[in-house]
Order: C-alpha cells, then structure tokens, then sequence
C-alpha cells in the first residue's frame, strides 16, 4: 500500500506536467484543424528549415548534440506515427504492438542520426519556400527550393498535413520527383519480403543499422 | 512457374542487338545472355498481397537483377569511385563544373531530336538557344552562361521519347555499368547510340578515339556528381538493390512527367536564384 503511494506520488509531477501539456495544446488550437491554409504550411516550413539552419547546422557543435536538436525538431515537427504506418504498410498490421513501438523508436533513430549527419555538412545552403496548394482533406503540398552554393536550386516538396494534436505535422519530403517515404516502403518491404514478412527481422537489422550509425557519428 | 514477362524478355535484347551498331549493342547482348542466368518466381495466388507486391514491383528478372546490381557495384568501389576521386582530388570543383558544362553542350542535338520527336517546341527552342549562347559567350560550352540568364537546360533521351509516345517501362532493368534502367529505357540507349550526329561525325574522320574519350568523360563526370548521393543510399537503405530500384524509378516517372508537359524548367522552381558564391574547398 505503501509502495503504491510513493509510486503515485513519484508520478505525480509527470501527470501534472503532461495535464498542463494538453491544456495549452488545446488551447493554442482552439478551432481544430479545419482552420489551417496553405499559408499556415508556407510558414511552417519556413520555420523548419530556419530553426534546422539555427540549430542543426552549427558548426561547432559535438555530434550527440547536433542528434539531440535535431531529435527535438524531428518529434515536433512530423508525423512519426503516420510515416511509419505508410513505410511498413501491410506489415504495420501484421506487426505486435510491442513490434511497432520498437519500429517507431527505431525508425526515428535512424531518420534523425541519418539527417543530423548530413546536417554536419552544412555549406551554407537555405530553403526558399516557394508554393502551397491545399492537397486532400488535412494535406497541403509545400514546394521550395534548397539553394546551394555553386549549384543550380534543387527542387524539394513538403507533404504537410494536420496531426491528430491538430498540428501542422510533416508526412513525407519529395526531392526531385523521388518521395522518401515511398523509397523507405520499397527498401523495408523488400527486406521483409526477403525474411518471410518477419517483423523481428526487420527491427534487428534497423538496430544492427542504427548502432553502425551511431559508431560513425560518435553520437 | 515463369512469369511471362521472364520468358519475353530474352528476345527483345537480341533484337535490339541486330539493329544497333552502336556500343551498346554488345551490352545490350550481355543483359539478354544473362537474362538466362535467372528469373524471379512469382508468389503463389492465394497471397494477394504478395501478388499485388510483386506485380507492383515488376521486377520478374530480380535475381539477374541483383548479380548485376551487385556486379555494378563491385565496379563502381573498386572502379569508378577511386577514379572519381583522383579526378576530384586534381580538378578542383570550378574545373569538374567546366568539364560538365562542355559535355553537357555536346548533348545538344540528340537532346533537340528528342525535343522535336516528342513535340516539344519550346523545349527544342530552348535548347536551341542555350547551344548558341554556350557555344559562343560560353566559350565552346565550357561556361553554362544560359542558367543564370534564366534558362535552365533539361535532358532528353530515346527512353524518354518512347514513353511520351506512350510506351510503358516494360520491367525493371539493371543494365551492367549504366545501372538501373528498364526495358524501354535500355532500347532507348542503344538506339541514342545510333542518333547522335556527332558520334557520325567522329566515326567518319577517324576520330573514334575521341568518342571514346567522350564516352568515359561523361561517365566520370556523371558519376563524381552523384557518387555521393549513392553513398548517401547505399549507407541508409536496408536493401540498397530495393532502395535504388524505387528511388530511379520514381525519379525517371518525374522526368517523363515534365517531358510529357513540356516543361523546361522544374516545375517547383518559379524563379531560379543565382548560384551563390563558390566554395573553394569542394
């Protein structure tokens, strides 16, 4: 009974804080979804890639850091939970529960060592948002532009739609016509096809991936 | 049990062989000799999903597929990246860029036939005018002083023209050394390689050996220029061979898709921004 309490008590900040989380989130949208337009997408990209020059792409940082702010923007800033289903597809349902929370944690380990690292090799390119069209229901495609010292402007599109908090939430980046999020569910699908759909096999080898990564980047 | 795409698929090559006199043709040969050494087995009918995959991926010759892939790659470690370093490591990038620019020129005409085969005009004025200005102001197409008057290049191929026409992929092709491709886009090569007037030219004044210097030149520049973004791939996927496959494919579809509209400029870049300055270290 005892134990009870203290454990209890012990979680109480936590519940508190995660209380005072969604009240301010359900008051800073206050209408829901429905009221987000394209330019709300504009701004929102444009603040990504703002935010990601200001802090991902220092120069001095160390590398467990540069992981750590980009790691913050990545979960603030897309749909982990909607990019993950659509990668894994028909395997999202086949997987266990347990399965899939391993796949998330996983995933977006490896998107976020896999971006900080390139992030590492900032030259000084920025993004110049250049178009947003409504696209579907909750979605908005936001083009733009990454200018590049010494190289012609390399097109990228932005899928953005409304998460379930009601938040603009990135679901895929399109780069010259090829869609991350398609390329990643033909390469682990391919991978689980070749292990006879085992799930486990496809979470060691993100692991296996993700440890490499780790290795190399020192974080 | 073969798919009927595997069992098609040997004749096509030695087709192409016979009409092309071309380079390629022998290459060509090769992916047909070698389309014997295996073809995918489908999934059984009563795995939808499976089948639905498969038809997806539309790749009956994976297992040939991926030797080749694999056999590229071997080729590209212990070939192509060593060289593109040497290469990158004695021309500093202003130089590579200037080499690009001039390969790039002399692409102009198998460029403007396919713009015209495919009936886009603007397009073929387009490259019409960037081969005069970089011919000339751009001193012989070393300098692309097109693209910061505002007019982008794009490219053209044989592959492409047939697929404004309205042909399909075909299936899914790891040619050896050109790397993923597919069917129709690997007859494209081989007919481009009877197309281009000045290849005619070359071969006509006993001038083959520039050819060929052009043939590897081109090779290694395109490749300095993506070597990286190969890496890139090849250090994230967790099937490279399934990675590449989806990530050409929905790259060449784009391509097609602004080839079909006549676009001659990305279509996401309204206003194209002056290359800022240079960094001298790359």
């Amino acid at each position: 009974m005892k134990n009870t309490l203290s454990l209890l008590l012990s979680r109480l900040p936590h519940a508190l804080a995660v209380l005072l989380l969604a009240s301010s989130a359900l008051m800073a949208t206050p209408a829901g979804a429905a009221d987000k337009t394209p330019d709300d997408a504009k701004a929102f990209i444009q603040n990504l890639a703002q935010q990601a020059i200001g802090t991902v792409a220092q120069r001095d940082l160390s590398d467990t850091e540069r992981n750590d702010r980009f790691r913050r923007l990545f979960v603030a800033s897309f749909d982990l939970p909607q990019i993950s289903q659509f990668v894994l597809a028909r395997y999202w349902r086949t997987a266990t529960p347990d399965q899939q929370q391993d796949f998330l944690k996983l995933f977006q380990e490896m998107q976020v060592l896999n971006w900080a690292q390139r992030f590492k090799d900032y030259k000084g390119e920025n993004l110049t948002v250049t178009n947003a069209a409504k696209d579907g229901d909750k979605g908005f495609t936001v083009d733009s532009q990454i200018n590049r010292p010494a190289a012609q402007p390399m097109p990228v599109q932005w899928k953005v739609h409304v998460g379930d908090d009601g938040q603009l939430r990135v679901g895929d980046i399109v780069v010259e016509g090829v869609s991350m999020a398609i390329t990643q569910r033909s390469d682990y699908n391919s991978m689980l096809q070749g292990n006879g759909g085992k799930v486990d096999a496809l979470l060691t080898a993100l692991r296996t991936k993700v440890d490499q990564m780790r290795a190399s980047s020192g974080g | 049990m073969r798919h009927p795409w595997c069992a098609a698929a040997f004749s096509p090559g030695q087709f192409m062989s016979k009409i092309t006199s071309g380079k390629l043709a022998s290459v060509l040969g090769l992916a047909a000799f070698l389309t014997l050494a295996g073809c995918a087995t489908p999934p059984p009918d009563d795995d939808p999903d499976a089948v639905a995959d498969f038809k997806q991926t539309n790749d009956p010759l994976e297992p040939m597929n991926r030797d080749l892939f694999q056999f590229n790659d071997w080729l590209y470690e212990n070939g192509l990246t060593p060289a593109a370093k040497v290469y990158r490591a004695i021309l500093p990038r202003w130089g590579r860029d200037r080499v690009a620019d001039f390969l790039a020129n002399l692409r102009s005409p198998v460029i403007l036939i396919n713009d015209i085969l495919q009936g886009n005009f603007t397009r073929g004025g387009v490259t019409i005018t960037r081969f005069v200005l970089n011919s000339t102001f751009g001193v012989g197409g070393i300098m692309d002083v097109s693209t910061p008057m505002g007019i982008p290049g794009h490219v053209a191929d044989v592959g492409e023209t047939l697929a404004v026409w309205g042909a399909g992929d075909g299936f899914y092709l790891v040619l050896p050394l050109f790397g993923p491709s597919n069917l129709r886009d690997g007859a494209g090569l081989g007919i481009e390689s009877t197309l281009d007037p000045l290849s005619y030219y070359l071969d006509d004044n006993r001038m083959r050996w520039l050819a060929t210097t052009r043939f590897l030149a081109s090779g290694l520049s395109a490749y300095e220029s993506y070597m990286d973004n190969l890496e890139d791939v090849k250090r994230t996927s967790l099937d490279y061979y399934s990675a590449m496959r989806s990530l050409s494919r929905q790259r060449r579809a784009a391509q097609i898709d602004d080839a079909k509209t006549g676009a001659w400029a990305p279509k996401d870049v309204t206003k194209l921004q002056q290359p800022a300055k240079q960094d001298p270290t790359k």
